[in-house]
Protein backbone atom coordinates (compact mmCIF):
# COMPACT_ATOMS: atom_id res chain seq x y z
CA UNK A 1 0.00 0.00 0.00
CA UNK A 2 1.45 3.36 -0.98
CA UNK A 3 1.69 6.04 1.66
CA UNK A 4 1.97 9.24 -0.32
CA UNK A 5 3.39 12.13 1.65
CA UNK A 6 0.92 14.59 0.19
CA UNK A 7 -2.87 14.91 0.25
CA UNK A 8 -5.05 13.95 -2.69
CA UNK A 9 -6.84 17.26 -3.24
CA UNK A 10 -10.48 17.31 -4.36
CA UNK A 11 -10.08 20.62 -6.22
CA UNK A 12 -7.59 23.32 -7.22
CA UNK A 13 -9.07 25.54 -4.46
CA UNK A 14 -8.33 22.89 -1.83
CA UNK A 15 -4.78 22.54 -3.12
CA UNK A 16 -4.17 26.28 -2.89
CA UNK A 17 -5.85 26.62 0.48
CA UNK A 18 -3.76 23.84 2.01
CA UNK A 19 -0.43 24.99 0.63
CA UNK A 20 -1.02 28.68 1.29
CA UNK A 21 -1.72 27.73 4.92
CA UNK A 22 1.15 25.25 5.31
CA UNK A 23 3.93 27.10 3.50
CA UNK A 24 2.66 30.61 2.72
CA UNK A 25 6.01 32.18 1.91
CA UNK A 26 7.46 29.28 -0.09
CA UNK A 27 7.76 30.04 -3.81
CA UNK A 28 4.93 28.49 -5.79
CA UNK A 29 5.67 29.86 -9.27
CA UNK A 30 8.66 31.44 -10.95
CA UNK A 31 8.24 33.03 -14.36
CA UNK A 32 9.71 35.47 -16.86
CA UNK A 33 13.03 37.18 -16.14
CA UNK A 34 12.65 37.34 -12.35
CA UNK A 35 8.97 36.92 -11.45
CA UNK A 36 8.07 34.90 -8.38
CA UNK A 37 4.86 34.27 -6.42
CA UNK A 38 4.70 32.57 -3.06
CA UNK A 39 1.85 30.14 -2.39
CA UNK A 40 0.03 32.81 -0.39
CA UNK A 41 0.52 35.51 -3.02
CA UNK A 42 -0.58 33.13 -5.77
CA UNK A 43 -3.70 32.20 -3.80
CA UNK A 44 -4.57 35.88 -3.28
CA UNK A 45 -4.10 36.64 -6.99
CA UNK A 46 -6.28 33.70 -7.93
CA UNK A 47 -9.00 34.60 -5.45
CA UNK A 48 -9.14 38.21 -6.63
CA UNK A 49 -9.39 37.15 -10.26
CA UNK A 50 -12.01 34.51 -9.38
CA UNK A 51 -14.21 37.21 -7.86
CA UNK A 52 -13.98 39.22 -11.08
CA UNK A 53 -14.85 36.15 -13.14
CA UNK A 54 -17.82 35.35 -10.90
CA UNK A 55 -19.07 38.89 -11.35
CA UNK A 56 -18.83 38.45 -15.13
CA UNK A 57 -21.37 35.64 -14.94
CA UNK A 58 -19.80 33.44 -17.63
CA UNK A 59 -19.87 29.67 -17.24
CA UNK A 60 -17.30 28.15 -19.57
CA UNK A 61 -13.87 29.64 -20.19
CA UNK A 62 -11.72 28.61 -23.14
CA UNK A 63 -8.08 29.33 -22.39
CA UNK A 64 -5.58 29.67 -25.23
CA UNK A 65 -2.68 28.34 -23.20
CA UNK A 66 0.50 30.38 -23.57
CA UNK A 67 2.09 29.02 -20.39
CA UNK A 68 2.47 32.44 -18.77
CA UNK A 69 1.79 33.29 -15.13
CA UNK A 70 -1.37 35.13 -16.21
CA UNK A 71 -2.53 31.98 -17.99
CA UNK A 72 -1.97 29.76 -14.93
CA UNK A 73 -3.71 32.30 -12.69
CA UNK A 74 -6.66 32.43 -15.08
CA UNK A 75 -7.01 28.64 -15.11
CA UNK A 76 -7.02 28.44 -11.31
CA UNK A 77 -9.30 31.48 -10.99
CA UNK A 78 -11.88 30.08 -13.42
CA UNK A 79 -11.80 26.82 -11.48
CA UNK A 80 -12.39 28.68 -8.22
CA UNK A 81 -15.18 30.68 -9.85
CA UNK A 82 -17.02 27.45 -10.66
CA UNK A 83 -16.53 27.71 -14.42
CA UNK A 84 -15.99 24.85 -16.80
CA UNK A 85 -12.50 25.10 -18.31
CA UNK A 86 -11.44 24.20 -21.84
CA UNK A 87 -7.69 24.26 -22.41
CA UNK A 88 -6.79 25.07 -26.00
CA UNK A 89 -3.60 25.15 -28.04
CA UNK A 90 -2.61 28.80 -28.47
CA UNK A 91 -1.35 28.05 -31.98
CA UNK A 92 -4.54 26.47 -33.26
CA UNK A 93 -5.48 27.71 -36.71
CA UNK A 94 -8.12 30.37 -36.12
CA UNK A 95 -10.56 28.75 -38.52
CA UNK A 96 -10.67 25.65 -36.29
CA UNK A 97 -11.66 27.54 -33.15
CA UNK A 98 -15.39 28.10 -33.84
CA UNK A 99 -16.04 24.34 -34.02
CA UNK A 100 -14.20 23.77 -30.74
CA UNK A 101 -16.08 26.64 -29.08
CA UNK A 102 -19.39 25.11 -30.15
CA UNK A 103 -18.38 21.61 -29.19
CA UNK A 104 -17.46 22.57 -25.63
CA UNK A 105 -19.97 25.40 -24.92
CA UNK A 106 -17.37 28.11 -24.42
CA UNK A 107 -18.91 31.49 -23.57
CA UNK A 108 -15.68 33.38 -22.77
CA UNK A 109 -12.15 33.19 -24.15
CA UNK A 110 -8.84 34.05 -22.52
CA UNK A 111 -5.85 34.85 -24.71
CA UNK A 112 -7.86 35.87 -27.75
CA UNK A 113 -5.94 39.16 -27.99
CA UNK A 114 -3.26 37.23 -29.88
CA UNK A 115 -5.76 36.28 -32.59
CA UNK A 116 -6.50 38.23 -35.74
CA UNK A 117 -10.13 37.15 -35.90
CA UNK A 118 -12.94 38.29 -33.62
CA UNK A 119 -14.46 35.12 -32.25
CA UNK A 120 -17.19 36.82 -30.22
CA UNK A 121 -19.94 35.82 -32.69
CA UNK A 122 -19.08 32.16 -32.16
CA UNK A 123 -19.32 32.17 -28.37
CA UNK A 124 -22.16 30.08 -26.95
CA UNK A 125 -24.48 30.48 -23.95
CA UNK A 126 -22.04 28.51 -21.77
CA UNK A 127 -22.08 25.10 -20.17
CA UNK A 128 -24.72 24.15 -17.65
CA UNK A 129 -23.36 22.12 -14.72
CA UNK A 130 -19.76 22.51 -15.88
CA UNK A 131 -18.31 23.41 -12.48
CA UNK A 132 -15.26 21.32 -11.67
CA UNK A 133 -14.79 20.13 -15.24
CA UNK A 134 -11.59 20.62 -17.21
CA UNK A 135 -11.62 19.66 -20.89
CA UNK A 136 -8.60 18.67 -22.96
CA UNK A 137 -8.49 17.80 -26.65
CA UNK A 138 -6.96 14.44 -27.48
CA UNK A 139 -5.03 15.44 -30.55
CA UNK A 140 -4.84 19.16 -30.24
CA UNK A 141 -5.38 20.57 -33.64
CA UNK A 142 -8.18 19.02 -35.63
CA UNK A 143 -11.75 20.06 -35.24
CA UNK A 144 -12.79 16.42 -35.21
CA UNK A 145 -10.52 15.59 -32.28
CA UNK A 146 -12.32 14.55 -29.12
CA UNK A 147 -12.76 16.75 -26.08
CA UNK A 148 -12.03 14.64 -23.01
CA UNK A 149 -14.01 15.65 -19.94
CA UNK A 150 -11.78 15.51 -16.86
CA UNK A 151 -12.28 17.19 -13.51
CA UNK A 152 -10.18 19.17 -11.09
CA UNK A 153 -10.42 16.16 -8.76
CA UNK A 154 -9.25 13.69 -11.42
CA UNK A 155 -6.31 15.91 -12.36
CA UNK A 156 -5.31 16.39 -8.72
CA UNK A 157 -5.62 12.63 -8.19
CA UNK A 158 -3.37 12.07 -11.20
CA UNK A 159 -0.76 14.44 -9.76
CA UNK A 160 -1.05 12.61 -6.44
CA UNK A 161 -0.49 9.26 -8.16
CA UNK A 162 2.63 10.59 -9.87
CA UNK A 163 3.85 12.11 -6.60
CA UNK A 164 3.31 8.82 -4.79
CA UNK A 165 5.85 7.13 -7.07
CA UNK A 166 8.09 10.12 -7.78
CA UNK A 167 7.73 12.54 -4.88
CA UNK A 168 9.08 16.07 -5.13
CA UNK A 169 9.87 18.14 -2.05
CA UNK A 170 9.32 21.85 -1.30
CA UNK A 171 13.01 22.32 -2.06
CA UNK A 172 12.51 21.05 -5.60
CA UNK A 173 12.01 23.24 -8.64
CA UNK A 174 9.97 21.70 -11.47
CA UNK A 175 10.41 23.26 -14.89
CA UNK A 176 7.21 23.42 -16.92
CA UNK A 177 8.21 23.41 -20.60
CA UNK A 178 5.26 21.61 -22.16
CA UNK A 179 1.99 23.21 -23.25
CA UNK A 180 -0.66 23.27 -20.54
CA UNK A 181 -3.34 22.25 -23.03
CA UNK A 182 -1.77 18.78 -23.12
CA UNK A 183 -2.73 16.76 -20.08
CA UNK A 184 0.85 15.50 -19.67
CA UNK A 185 2.10 19.09 -19.61
CA UNK A 186 -0.63 20.21 -17.23
CA UNK A 187 -0.28 17.40 -14.72
CA UNK A 188 3.43 16.59 -14.93
CA UNK A 189 4.61 20.12 -15.68
CA UNK A 190 2.44 21.98 -13.20
CA UNK A 191 0.12 20.08 -10.83
CA UNK A 192 2.71 17.45 -9.85
CA UNK A 193 4.99 20.22 -8.55
CA UNK A 194 2.28 22.26 -6.84
CA UNK A 195 0.73 19.17 -5.19
CA UNK A 196 4.09 18.39 -3.60
CA UNK A 197 4.59 22.00 -2.46
CA UNK A 198 7.54 22.43 -4.83
CA UNK A 199 8.23 25.55 -6.87
CA UNK A 200 7.11 25.39 -10.51
CA UNK A 201 9.12 27.43 -13.00
CA UNK A 202 7.04 28.37 -16.02
CA UNK A 203 9.05 28.00 -19.21
CA UNK A 204 9.17 31.09 -21.42
CA UNK A 205 8.15 29.35 -24.65
CA UNK A 206 9.80 27.58 -27.54
CA UNK A 207 12.38 30.33 -28.09
CA UNK A 208 13.85 29.65 -24.64
CA UNK A 209 13.72 25.87 -24.39
CA UNK A 210 17.48 25.51 -24.05
CA UNK A 211 18.07 28.67 -22.02
CA UNK A 212 15.29 27.98 -19.51
CA UNK A 213 17.23 25.19 -17.83
CA UNK A 214 20.10 27.55 -17.07
CA UNK A 215 17.75 30.42 -16.21
CA UNK A 216 15.56 28.54 -13.72
CA UNK A 217 18.01 25.84 -12.54
CA UNK A 218 15.32 23.17 -12.13
CA UNK A 219 15.81 19.95 -10.18
CA UNK A 220 13.12 18.18 -12.22
CA UNK A 221 11.62 18.54 -15.68
CA UNK A 222 8.93 16.73 -17.69
CA UNK A 223 9.60 16.43 -21.42
CA UNK A 224 8.47 14.69 -24.58
CA UNK A 225 11.16 12.62 -26.35
CA UNK A 226 11.78 15.09 -29.15
CA UNK A 227 12.28 17.97 -26.73
CA UNK A 228 14.69 15.87 -24.69
CA UNK A 229 16.65 15.08 -27.85
CA UNK A 230 16.84 18.80 -28.57
CA UNK A 231 17.98 19.66 -25.02
CA UNK A 232 20.66 16.98 -25.14
CA UNK A 233 21.87 18.20 -28.52
CA UNK A 234 22.09 21.73 -27.15
CA UNK A 235 23.93 20.48 -24.02
CA UNK A 236 21.22 22.28 -22.08
CA UNK A 237 20.69 19.95 -19.09
CA UNK A 238 21.75 22.00 -16.07
CA UNK A 239 23.80 21.06 -13.05
CA UNK A 240 21.46 20.34 -10.19
CA UNK A 241 18.90 18.63 -12.42
CA UNK A 242 18.19 15.32 -10.67
CA UNK A 243 15.11 13.96 -12.44
CA UNK A 244 13.88 13.88 -16.03
CA UNK A 245 10.38 12.52 -16.65
CA UNK A 246 9.74 11.47 -20.25
CA UNK A 247 6.26 10.87 -21.60
CA UNK A 248 3.67 11.34 -24.32
CA UNK A 249 5.54 9.61 -27.12
CA UNK A 250 7.67 6.67 -28.16
CA UNK A 251 11.19 7.15 -26.92
CA UNK A 252 14.33 5.69 -28.48
CA UNK A 253 16.59 4.04 -25.85
CA UNK A 254 19.48 6.40 -26.63
CA UNK A 255 17.69 9.32 -24.97
CA UNK A 256 17.20 7.92 -21.43
CA UNK A 257 20.69 6.41 -21.69
CA UNK A 258 22.19 9.83 -22.47
CA UNK A 259 20.40 11.38 -19.48
CA UNK A 260 21.57 8.61 -17.15
CA UNK A 261 25.12 9.01 -18.42
CA UNK A 262 25.00 12.54 -17.03
CA UNK A 263 24.17 11.17 -13.57
CA UNK A 264 20.52 12.26 -13.76
CA UNK A 265 17.66 9.98 -12.81
CA UNK A 266 15.30 9.28 -15.68
CA UNK A 267 11.78 7.96 -15.54
CA UNK A 268 9.54 7.06 -18.43
CA UNK A 269 5.80 7.44 -18.14
CA UNK A 270 2.85 5.81 -19.87
CA UNK A 271 -0.46 7.59 -19.75
CA UNK A 272 -3.55 8.70 -21.61
CA UNK A 273 -5.60 11.87 -21.65
CA UNK A 274 -8.62 9.70 -20.79
CA UNK A 275 -6.94 8.77 -17.46
CA UNK A 276 -5.92 12.37 -16.60
CA UNK A 277 -2.30 11.57 -17.61
CA UNK A 278 0.04 8.97 -16.04
CA UNK A 279 -0.91 5.34 -15.54
CA UNK A 280 2.56 3.89 -14.91
CA UNK A 281 6.09 5.18 -14.37
CA UNK A 282 9.46 3.49 -14.51
CA UNK A 283 11.37 3.70 -11.26
CA UNK A 284 14.25 1.28 -11.75
CA UNK A 285 17.12 0.78 -14.15
CA UNK A 286 14.95 -0.30 -17.09
CA UNK A 287 13.10 2.81 -18.34
CA UNK A 288 10.55 0.68 -20.17
CA UNK A 289 9.50 -1.46 -17.17
CA UNK A 290 6.90 0.66 -15.42
CA UNK A 291 5.39 0.51 -11.97
CA UNK A 292 1.64 0.97 -12.10
CA UNK A 293 0.44 4.04 -10.20
CA UNK A 294 -1.30 3.24 -6.89
CA UNK A 295 -4.88 4.07 -7.89
CA UNK A 296 -4.76 2.12 -11.16
CA UNK A 297 -5.52 -1.47 -12.06
CA UNK A 298 -4.17 -2.68 -15.39
CA UNK A 299 -5.14 -5.95 -17.08
CA UNK A 300 -4.12 -7.39 -20.41
CA UNK A 301 -6.94 -8.62 -22.65
CA UNK A 302 -6.63 -11.84 -24.64
CA UNK A 303 -5.55 -9.93 -27.72
CA UNK A 304 -2.88 -8.02 -25.74
CA UNK A 305 -4.83 -4.78 -25.34
CA UNK A 306 -4.28 -2.92 -22.07
CA UNK A 307 -7.46 -2.48 -20.02
CA UNK A 308 -7.44 0.14 -17.29
CA UNK A 309 -9.63 0.66 -14.25
CA UNK A 310 -9.45 3.63 -11.96
CA UNK A 311 -12.11 5.52 -10.02
CA UNK A 312 -10.22 8.71 -9.21
CA UNK A 313 -8.55 9.66 -12.51
CA UNK A 314 -10.86 8.31 -15.21
CA UNK A 315 -12.53 10.73 -17.62
CA UNK A 316 -16.26 11.39 -17.35
CA UNK A 317 -16.40 10.74 -21.09
CA UNK A 318 -15.92 12.47 -24.43
CA UNK A 319 -17.81 15.74 -24.53
CA UNK A 320 -21.25 15.29 -26.16
CA UNK A 321 -20.19 11.99 -27.69
CA UNK A 322 -21.75 9.10 -25.76
CA UNK A 323 -21.18 6.67 -28.63
CA UNK A 324 -17.43 7.34 -28.71
CA UNK A 325 -17.33 7.13 -24.90
CA UNK A 326 -19.18 3.81 -24.86
CA UNK A 327 -16.79 2.43 -27.47
CA UNK A 328 -13.82 2.74 -25.11
CA UNK A 329 -15.23 3.02 -21.57
CA UNK A 330 -17.63 0.36 -20.27
CA UNK A 331 -18.38 -0.48 -16.64
CA UNK A 332 -15.43 1.60 -15.55
CA UNK A 333 -12.95 -0.25 -17.79
CA UNK A 334 -11.06 1.76 -20.40
CA UNK A 335 -9.96 -0.01 -23.56
CA UNK A 336 -6.73 1.83 -24.28
CA UNK A 337 -6.04 0.64 -27.82
CA UNK A 338 -2.45 0.08 -26.67
CA UNK A 339 -0.81 -3.32 -26.50
CA UNK A 340 1.37 -4.46 -23.65
CA UNK A 341 2.25 -7.06 -21.06
CA UNK A 342 2.82 -7.33 -17.34
CA UNK A 343 6.05 -9.05 -16.29
CA UNK A 344 6.53 -11.40 -13.35
CA UNK A 345 7.12 -8.40 -11.05
CA UNK A 346 3.89 -6.78 -12.16
CA UNK A 347 5.72 -4.09 -14.16
CA UNK A 348 4.06 -2.79 -17.28
CA UNK A 349 5.72 -2.97 -20.72
CA UNK A 350 3.93 -1.17 -23.55
CA UNK A 351 4.63 -2.99 -26.80
CA UNK A 352 2.57 -1.32 -29.52
CA UNK A 353 -0.76 0.02 -30.64
CA UNK A 354 -3.93 -1.68 -31.69
CA UNK A 355 -5.86 1.39 -32.63
CA UNK A 356 -5.21 3.28 -35.82
CA UNK A 357 -3.12 6.02 -34.35
CA UNK A 358 0.47 7.14 -34.76
CA UNK A 359 2.28 8.85 -31.89
CA UNK A 360 5.47 10.75 -32.64
CA UNK A 361 8.39 11.72 -30.39
CA UNK A 362 7.16 15.30 -30.02
CA UNK A 363 3.87 13.99 -28.58
CA UNK A 364 1.90 14.61 -31.78
CA UNK A 365 -0.85 12.07 -32.38
CA UNK A 366 -2.32 11.29 -35.78
CA UNK A 367 -5.68 9.52 -35.86
CA UNK A 368 -5.23 7.75 -39.16
CA UNK A 369 -8.82 7.38 -40.40
CA UNK A 370 -9.35 11.10 -39.84
CA UNK A 371 -5.99 12.11 -41.30
CA UNK A 372 -6.41 9.89 -44.33
CA UNK A 373 -9.91 11.30 -44.88
CA UNK A 374 -8.36 14.76 -45.15
CA UNK A 375 -5.78 13.43 -47.61
CA UNK A 376 -8.58 11.79 -49.55
CA UNK A 377 -10.09 15.23 -50.13
CA UNK A 378 -7.02 16.26 -52.15
CA UNK A 379 -6.15 12.82 -53.55
CA UNK A 380 -9.53 11.42 -54.58
CA UNK A 381 -9.62 8.10 -56.40
CA UNK A 382 -6.10 7.23 -55.25
CA UNK A 383 -4.94 4.17 -53.33
CA UNK A 384 -2.81 5.25 -50.37
CA UNK A 385 -2.07 4.79 -46.69
CA UNK A 386 -0.17 6.72 -44.04
CA UNK A 387 2.53 4.96 -42.03
CA UNK A 388 5.29 5.98 -39.65
CA UNK A 389 8.75 6.20 -41.15
CA UNK A 390 11.74 7.47 -39.19
CA UNK A 391 9.51 8.95 -36.49
CA UNK A 392 7.45 11.03 -38.94
CA UNK A 393 4.31 10.55 -41.04
CA UNK A 394 4.86 9.16 -44.52
CA UNK A 395 2.37 8.69 -47.33
CA UNK A 396 2.57 5.50 -49.37
CA UNK A 397 0.72 6.09 -52.62
CA UNK A 398 0.15 3.64 -55.44
CA UNK A 399 1.72 5.37 -58.41
CA UNK A 400 4.87 6.06 -60.38
CA UNK A 401 7.77 8.44 -59.81
CA UNK A 402 6.68 10.47 -62.84
CA UNK A 403 3.60 11.52 -60.86
CA UNK A 404 5.57 12.96 -57.94
CA UNK A 405 5.30 16.59 -58.98
CA UNK A 406 1.54 16.38 -59.53
CA UNK A 407 1.04 14.61 -56.19
CA UNK A 408 3.14 17.21 -54.37
CA UNK A 409 1.11 19.99 -55.97
CA UNK A 410 -2.14 18.31 -54.97
CA UNK A 411 -0.99 17.93 -51.38
CA UNK A 412 0.38 21.44 -50.95
CA UNK A 413 -2.82 23.31 -49.96
CA UNK A 414 -3.61 20.78 -47.25
CA UNK A 415 -0.03 20.61 -45.98
CA UNK A 416 0.09 24.39 -45.70
CA UNK A 417 -2.97 24.26 -43.42
CA UNK A 418 -1.37 21.77 -41.05
CA UNK A 419 1.20 22.56 -38.37
CA UNK A 420 4.73 21.37 -39.13
CA UNK A 421 4.55 18.33 -36.85
CA UNK A 422 1.47 16.99 -38.68
CA UNK A 423 2.71 17.45 -42.23
CA UNK A 424 3.82 14.47 -44.32
CA UNK A 425 7.56 14.10 -44.12
CA UNK A 426 7.83 11.70 -47.04
CA UNK A 427 5.77 10.65 -50.04
CA UNK A 428 6.59 7.18 -51.30
CA UNK A 429 5.31 6.24 -54.74
CA UNK A 430 4.97 2.52 -55.29
CA UNK A 431 3.43 0.98 -58.42
CA UNK A 432 2.35 -2.21 -56.64
CA UNK A 433 -1.07 -2.48 -54.97
CA UNK A 434 -1.25 -1.81 -51.24
CA UNK A 435 -1.61 -4.97 -49.13
CA UNK A 436 -5.22 -5.49 -48.05
CA UNK A 437 -7.28 -8.01 -46.13
CA UNK A 438 -10.03 -10.02 -47.82
CA UNK A 439 -12.47 -7.33 -46.69
CA UNK A 440 -10.40 -4.59 -48.30
CA UNK A 441 -8.85 -3.13 -45.17
CA UNK A 442 -5.27 -1.99 -45.58
CA UNK A 443 -2.76 -4.24 -43.80
CA UNK A 444 -0.80 -1.37 -42.41
CA UNK A 445 1.77 -3.40 -40.51
CA UNK A 446 2.70 -5.37 -43.66
CA UNK A 447 3.01 -2.13 -45.59
CA UNK A 448 5.07 -0.63 -42.76
CA UNK A 449 7.47 -3.61 -42.74
CA UNK A 450 7.84 -3.52 -46.52
CA UNK A 451 8.57 0.21 -46.69
CA UNK A 452 10.93 0.19 -43.71
CA UNK A 453 12.94 -2.72 -45.13
CA UNK A 454 13.19 -1.01 -48.54
CA UNK A 455 14.20 2.22 -46.89
CA UNK A 456 16.86 0.52 -44.79
CA UNK A 457 18.28 -1.14 -47.93
CA UNK A 458 18.60 2.20 -49.68
CA UNK B 1 19.02 43.82 -47.65
CA UNK B 2 18.10 42.08 -50.91
CA UNK B 3 16.04 38.89 -51.05
CA UNK B 4 19.10 37.01 -52.26
CA UNK B 5 21.14 38.21 -49.29
CA UNK B 6 18.36 37.16 -46.92
CA UNK B 7 18.12 33.78 -48.65
CA UNK B 8 21.88 33.22 -48.35
CA UNK B 9 21.79 34.08 -44.65
CA UNK B 10 18.81 31.78 -44.09
CA UNK B 11 20.69 28.91 -45.73
CA UNK B 12 23.79 29.61 -43.62
CA UNK B 13 21.72 29.44 -40.43
CA UNK B 14 19.76 26.37 -41.55
CA UNK B 15 23.03 24.53 -42.29
CA UNK B 16 24.48 25.63 -38.99
CA UNK B 17 21.45 24.66 -36.89
CA UNK B 18 20.73 21.40 -38.69
CA UNK B 19 24.05 20.10 -40.06
CA UNK B 20 22.23 17.21 -41.80
CA UNK B 21 20.97 19.78 -44.35
CA UNK B 22 24.49 20.63 -45.52
CA UNK B 23 24.42 17.82 -48.04
CA UNK B 24 20.98 18.79 -49.33
CA UNK B 25 20.27 21.18 -52.13
CA UNK B 26 17.87 23.69 -50.61
CA UNK B 27 15.90 25.93 -52.93
CA UNK B 28 13.29 28.56 -52.16
CA UNK B 29 10.68 26.00 -53.19
CA UNK B 30 12.01 23.31 -50.82
CA UNK B 31 9.26 22.20 -48.45
CA UNK B 32 10.65 22.52 -44.95
CA UNK B 33 9.84 19.12 -43.52
CA UNK B 34 9.42 17.08 -46.67
CA UNK B 35 12.46 18.05 -48.73
CA UNK B 36 14.78 18.79 -45.82
CA UNK B 37 16.08 17.09 -42.69
CA UNK B 38 14.48 19.71 -40.47
CA UNK B 39 12.11 18.50 -37.74
CA UNK B 40 9.94 20.72 -35.57
CA UNK B 41 12.60 21.23 -32.88
CA UNK B 42 15.21 22.03 -35.52
CA UNK B 43 12.81 24.50 -37.04
CA UNK B 44 12.28 26.18 -33.66
CA UNK B 45 16.03 26.57 -33.31
CA UNK B 46 16.33 28.02 -36.82
CA UNK B 47 13.58 30.59 -36.26
CA UNK B 48 15.11 31.69 -32.95
CA UNK B 49 18.50 32.17 -34.59
CA UNK B 50 16.97 34.03 -37.54
CA UNK B 51 15.08 36.35 -35.18
CA UNK B 52 18.30 37.14 -33.33
CA UNK B 53 20.38 37.65 -36.47
CA UNK B 54 17.82 39.83 -38.27
CA UNK B 55 16.57 41.48 -35.05
CA UNK B 56 12.96 40.70 -35.86
CA UNK B 57 10.13 38.80 -34.18
CA UNK B 58 8.01 36.27 -36.04
CA UNK B 59 4.95 35.47 -33.87
CA UNK B 60 4.67 31.78 -32.90
CA UNK B 61 1.32 31.63 -34.66
CA UNK B 62 3.04 32.63 -37.94
CA UNK B 63 5.71 29.93 -37.60
CA UNK B 64 3.05 27.32 -38.22
CA UNK B 65 2.25 28.86 -41.57
CA UNK B 66 5.77 28.73 -42.98
CA UNK B 67 5.83 25.88 -45.49
CA UNK B 68 8.80 26.39 -47.79
CA UNK B 69 12.24 27.92 -47.40
CA UNK B 70 10.92 30.74 -49.60
CA UNK B 71 8.10 31.39 -47.09
CA UNK B 72 10.75 31.90 -44.39
CA UNK B 73 12.64 34.35 -46.60
CA UNK B 74 9.41 36.24 -47.34
CA UNK B 75 8.49 36.43 -43.64
CA UNK B 76 11.87 37.98 -42.86
CA UNK B 77 11.75 40.31 -45.86
CA UNK B 78 8.34 41.63 -44.74
CA UNK B 79 9.56 42.37 -41.24
CA UNK B 80 12.71 44.12 -42.42
CA UNK B 81 10.74 46.56 -44.54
Amino acid sequence: MFQAKYPKYPSFAALLEDLAARQPEAPALRFGAAGCKSYLAFQKDVQARAEALKAGGKRCLGVLCDGSYACVREIFAAALAGMQLVLLDENLPEEELPALIRKTDIDALWGEDALDADLTPWLTRGAADGAGRVLFFTSGTTDSSKAVVLTQASLCASAWNGGALLPLSPEDRLLCLLPLNHVFGFVCGLLWGLSCGACVALGRGARYYAEDLKHFSPTAVAVVPMLLGFLLKQEALNQGLRLVLIGAGDCPPALPAAVKARGIRVSFGYGLTECSSGVALSLGEDPYAMQICPDFRVRVAEDGELLIENESCMMQGYCKDPAATAAVLRDGVLRTGDLGRLDEKGLLHVTGRKKEILVFPDGTKLFLPEYEARLRSVLPERDFAVIELKAAPALVLRGRETEREAVTRALEPLMRELPLSRRLKRVILDPSPLPRTATGKIQRWILQQKVVSQYDKN
Amino acid sequence: MTRTEIYDKVLEIVHDCVPETQEQELKESSVINTDTAIDSMGFTLIICRLEAVFDIKIPDRQWQKLYTVGDVVTAIEKRLK
